[in-house]
This record gives structure tokens, C-alpha cells and sequence, in this order.
């Protein structure tokens, strides 16, 4: 058999191969191995062709047919693609510990929000609607939730802050939520397909990058209603860009701390 | 025989081969063709992935060895591997015991249980 260069197209062994790569799914760990098996399987078949006497081209021809298609290596019909089971389990593990950590996060914008309601006010909380879209309703309703006050304009700066934390505290359970379901699939899906599914850190890096563009956002809209609106209604996005600045902290430290390891393996 | 009729036979076939000694995918391949007397003959390919969901089943268990100067994936049975075992070729004795007796046959030799021949 040619050793062959990278590129040389006369040999089916190699081009068999070439073929096998790029129909594998799953891992790089589980392609490479898959690849070195099949490889190594070949290299055998040819040789025994060799020992009994055929000449290399037709040893090698044997070898492809007896091992068969490459879809019957892949295990599935030629032409269809999908991503193997442990890939879809690590995306299930991403999405629970980035959607979990990103709600979470915004719980604890709440708990933010809620301390800056303390010491700064509703108004700096949120902002209040323009005069003329609300009805005498909407007034009465927010009167009859804040009975302390009699300005429409303060109950209702009282009604909207509270909305935010309710709903803030309403995310952040269904992040814990979402934290603990990563954490039990986690310890039930540590299989090495599962683990080495996607790159050591993807879900801790698709996090430090998430949790930075928000913080960012959320950064520059409070810096744009402090200028502009003199500081009203700046805590909500004030209270969510810490909140998000947080998180993308906890998910770099996270992602430095297993690429740490992964490089430990490896060494 | 034909590589549709083995199909369904063929996480049996491979659990006891491997029940006679850990091999690597070429070594299952040469085995189960050698103790067919060259009767089971499929895609060589299909082995593989059998191998894998075996192994991803915890019936196997793979590791990495240089043979004849040549890295190889070594496969060998685990605790579940020979339960399954044990288990399957009971089922397929009891099958092929029916099938011979509907049939009017000899069953022929049954094949044995873990960590013997199948």
C-alpha cells in the first residue's frame, strides 16, 4: 500500500478513509478512534490479501469490499447527517447551565433591584408612562394596590418596580431551577462521549460571551437614561447590567478553571 | 449466509466471541468468520458499530494496545457483558430448541452460555 501523500488520489484505501471522516458523527475523540480502527482494520485486510498471494491493487480492492460501504461503519443510511446522542446530551447540558445561570442571574438583578428601590426610590427604578396614555382606570388600579399614596404617578411608579421584582424573582427560581436539572444530568451523563461531545469549556465560554454582551447592553442603556432622563427608571437596566457583570465573572472563572484541567489531562 | 439474517444476531455473535479472550475489531471479524467456517459472512464494517453501542450498552469495555506495531482498539466483555450473554443465548436456545421441534430437525450443538462457545 502507498503511504501515500496527503492528497494522493490513487489510493482507495486513503480515499476510503477520506470518505469515513467526513461521514463520522460525534465526538472528535469518537471520530479519530473510529478512523484509527477502520484504519488499522484495513491495514490488515490488505496484508492477509498480500500473504495469500494477491498482488497489492487487488488486495486492497478486497479489503474495501469485504469491509462494505462506509455507511455501514457511520451505522446509518449514506446521506443522512446527524449529530450523534452524546452531541445532543451536551447540548442539553449547555442550554440547562447557560439558561439556568442566565436566569438566575437575573433573580439576582432582582435582589439588586430590589436594594436600590431601598435607597434610591421607585423613580429610579423605573420610568413612569407620559401623561395621556393611561386611562383613569389604570389609575384607579394602581391606587388601589399602593393605598399610602394618592399621585397616580407614584402608585404606578410602585405598581411597574414591583412587576420587575416579581418577575425577576420569578426567573430566578426557574434558574434554580434550571442549575439543579444541569446538575442532575450531569452526574447521570458523565459518560466521556457525553463530556467530550463539544470542547472542553464551550458551555462556560458560550456564558463569559452571553452574560458580556447583556452586561454591556444593560451597562449602556442605564448610561444612556442617566444622561438623557436625569437618572429616572436607570435600576432596572442598572440592576440587570450587574447582575449579567456577575455572571460573565463567575462563567470566565469557570471556563479558566476547566480549561485548567483539560490541559492537566492531556499533559 | 446472508447479512439480513444476521442482523438481529449479531450483538449475541459478538458477545461470545469476546467471551473467548479480548480482541481488537479485524481479530472479532476473523474469529467469527473462522468458528462460522466462513458461513457468516457481512459487511465487515457493520461490526463496528455494533461494537460501539456494546460498548456504550456497558456490555464492553475498549482500550488502546500497539499489536504487531500497530495501535488497536481492544475490546473486551464486561460483568454485563456476560450476563447478557448468559442471558441471550439461553433465549436462543430456547428458540432454536422450538424451532427444530416444529420443524422435525435436529437443533444441532447449543451454543453455550458466558465463557463458552457459542
Amino acid at each position: 500500500m502507498n503511504g501515500g501523500t496527503a492528497d494522493a488520489p490513487s489510493d482507495p484505501i486513503e480515499d476510503y478513509l477520506d470518505r469515513l471522516l467526513i461521514s463520522l458523527s460525534g465526538s472528535p475523540r469518537q471520530v479519530r478512534h473510529t478512523l484509527a480502527e477502520v484504519e488499522a482494520h484495513l491495514h490488515d485486510a490488505v496484508a492477509e490479501g498480500i500473504a495469500a498471494g494477491l498482488p497489492e491493487e487487488t488486495a486492497q480492492v478486497q479489503a474495501l469490499e469485504r469491509i462494505g460501504p462506509v455507511h455501514a461503519v457511520t451505522g446509518r443510511p449514506a446521506g443522512i447527517a446527524r449529530p450523534s446522542a452524546a452531541l445532543l446530551r451536551r447540548l442539553t447540558l449547555t442550554a440547562a447551565l447557560v439558561g439556568g445561570a442566565g436566569l438566575a442571574a437575573i433573580g439576582v438583578a432582582g435582589l439588586v433591584g430590589r436594594l436600590l428601590q431601598v435607597v434610591k426610590g421607585n423613580l429610579f427604578m423605573t420610568t413612569p408612562f407620559p401623561p395621556g396614555t393611561y386611562t383613569q382606570a389604570d389609575c384607579a388600579r394602581w391606587l388601589a394596590g399602593d393605598p399610602g399614596t394618592r399621585s397616580c404617578v407614584t402608585a404606578m411608579l410602585a405598581d411597574h418596580a414591583f412587576d420587575y421584582l416579581l418577575q425577576a424573582a420569578a426567573c430566578g427560581l426557574l434558574g434554580l431551577a434550571g442549575l439543579a436539572t444541569y446538575l442532575f444530568l450531569r452526574r447521570r451523563w458523565s459518560d466521556r462521549a457525553t463530556t467530550t461531545a463539544l470542547p472542553a469549556g464551550t458551555a462556560e465560554g458560550l456564558g463569559a460571551i452571553l452574560a458580556g454582551i447583556a452586561a454591556v447592553a444593560c451597562f449602556g442603556q442605564a448610561a444612556d437614561l442617566e444622561t438623557v432622563q436625569r437618572g429616572v427608571g436607570v435600576g432596572e437596566p442598572l440592576s440587570l447590567g450587574i447582575a449579567a457583570a456577575v455572571a460573565a465573572v463567575a462563567f470566565a472563572l469557570a471556563l479558566r478553571h476547566r480549561l485548567r484541567v483539560a490541559r492537566l489531562r492531556a499533559s | 449466509m446472508k447479512a439480513e439474517k444476521l442482523k438481529g444476531h449479531l450483538d449475541l455473535l459478538l458477545l461470545s466471541v469476546l467471551s473467548r479472550g479480548p480482541g481488537h475489531g479485524y481479530e472479532v471479524i476473523t474469529r467469527l468468520r473462522v468458528r462460522s467456517d466462513g458461513a457468516f459472512q457481512l459487511p465487515e464494517g457493520t461490526v463496528y458499530p455494533a461494537l460501539h453501542r456494546l460498548e456504550g450498552a456497558g456490555l464492553l469495555v475498549s482500550g488502546w494496545d500497539v499489536v504487531a506495531g500497530r495501535r488497536r482498539r481492544i475490546y473486551h466483555l464486561t460483568p454485563a457483558g456476560e450476563a447478557a450473554l448468559a442471558e441471550q443465548a439461553a433465549q436462543w436456545r430456547e428458540f432454536s430448541g422450538s424451532m427444530a421441534r416444529v420443524l422435525g430437525v435436529s437443533a444441532g450443538p447449543a451454543p453455550a452460555a458466558a465463557g463458552g462457545a457459542a
